[in-house]
């Protein structure tokens, strides 16, 4: 097994994904969690739609097949995933402002927070 | 002997997500089976016919699968309306008050002022291209919205004053929403179609697709202006 033919998308999407992970369970502060888990969408989406590629492939776009078509299935689910993550990105980056507004935190853990929280 | 054990937690972190990582990187190389494709045999078997689209997979999120993108349409009108109320500045903010029209470029760079000046018209009329043929070419209503979305974002880069009225495109992206779903519930679920579909599902795909372009494009530039105008440094509030 080639060292270089390991590197496709789907074992990408897995090391993007658990990097992800990693940045969301270890990191203090609350805007890095928040890319975090924008990381791991990304990873997830790259995994799916790599899924079931062969490089024979042709896209698959009008009637004239020349070779199989490539599988529009995941691209198409995929759609409606990213959509879905910017949505989870902006409730979550609100949602972190509004809490800077009204408590001051900006880490996870109480020792770090911004002293004297005025804005 | 908190910091000590703080390590030891900080240690078993990192070894959980290599772990993970391995376990899961070792299953699929190893472990991985080749099943049948029947969804996508389906699909692709005679998409023009049934759904006249040249794209599979507008076919797909257009045709066959249309019951997702309505709750997608949803969920974007959802975080949209959440970016609104639940951020601070909603009840505890001055009244924004709009500023009057001059042009300065308040020490934006002129030169990005002026470049982006040239080329908008041209992300403008790439937007709408890829709207208007999603059913023919890669793109749709999806990927065009985005890049109108672009457009209006550059704008900010321009003239970074606050003069639109958000409250004009909230008013569109609802009435966008509406129509999302009244047209493929007509159309698709209960099939009001006239005999020869040949022309119908065309105008069917390109309506779709503009619909739903104008809604993501209405999402995103609120979502944006909401963050840029609302949540910025520089606010002055009544009180905390």
């Amino acid at each position: 097994m080639k060292p270089l033919n390991l590197i496709t998308g789907e074992t990408v999407g897995i090391l993007l994904f658990f990097i992800g992970l990693y940045g969301l369970m270890t990191k203090k502060t609350i805007v890095k969690t928040i890319m975090s888990m924008s990381i791991m969408e990304a990873g997830i989406y790259l995994f799916y739609i790599t899924i079931n590629f062969s490089p024979d492939t042709v896209p698959p776009i009008g009637q004239s097949r020349e070779a199989a078509f490539a599988d529009p299935v995941p691209s198409a689910l995929m759609i409606t995933a990213i959509v879905i993550g910017i949505g989870v990105t902006a409730i979550g980056l609100t949602m972190f402002m509004h809490y800077k507004q009204q408590h001051g935190i900006t880490h996870w853990s109480r020792n770090r927070n911004q002293q004297g929280s005025e804005h | 002997m908190a910091r000590q054990s703080n390590r030891y937690i900080h240690i078993l972190r990192i070894v959980l997500a290599v772990v993970g990582a391995a376990v899961m990187l070792f299953v699929y190389l190893n472990h991985s089976e080749k099943l049948n494709t029947p969804l996508m045999d389906f699909f692709t078997d005679d998409f023009l016919a049934q759904t006249g689209a040249d794209n599979a997979v507008a076919a797909i999120y257009l045709n066959y699968r249309v019951f997702d993108t309505l709750f997608e349409a949803l969920m974007l009108m959802v975080s949209v309306m959440e970016v609104i109320n639940v951020s601070w500045a909603n009840k505890h903010a001055d009244r924004y008050q709009f500023e009057e029209d001059d042009m300065y470029y308040k020490n934006n760079s002129e030169l990005v002022a002026r470049m982006v000046g040239i080329v908008y018209p041209f992300v403008i009329l790439l937007g709408l291209y890829i709207i208007a043929n999603g059913h023919v070419s890669p793109g749709g209503g999806f990927q065009g919205g985005a890049i109108l979305a672009t457009a209006l974002i550059s704008r900010y880069l321009v003239y970074p004053n606050f003069d639109l009225d958000l409250h004009i495109i909230e008013k569109m992206e609802k009435i966008l929403f509406l129509f999302i779903v009244l047209t493929p519930v007509l159309y698709v679920f209960m099939q009001i179609q006239p005999d020869n579909t040949v022309i119908s599902h065309q105008v069917y795909m390109v309506f779709m697709n503009t619909l739903i372009g104008l809604k993501v494009f209405s999402g995103l530039s609120i979502i944006f202006y909401r963050f840029v105008f609302y949540e910025g440094a520089d606010n002055t509030f009544i009180d905390r």
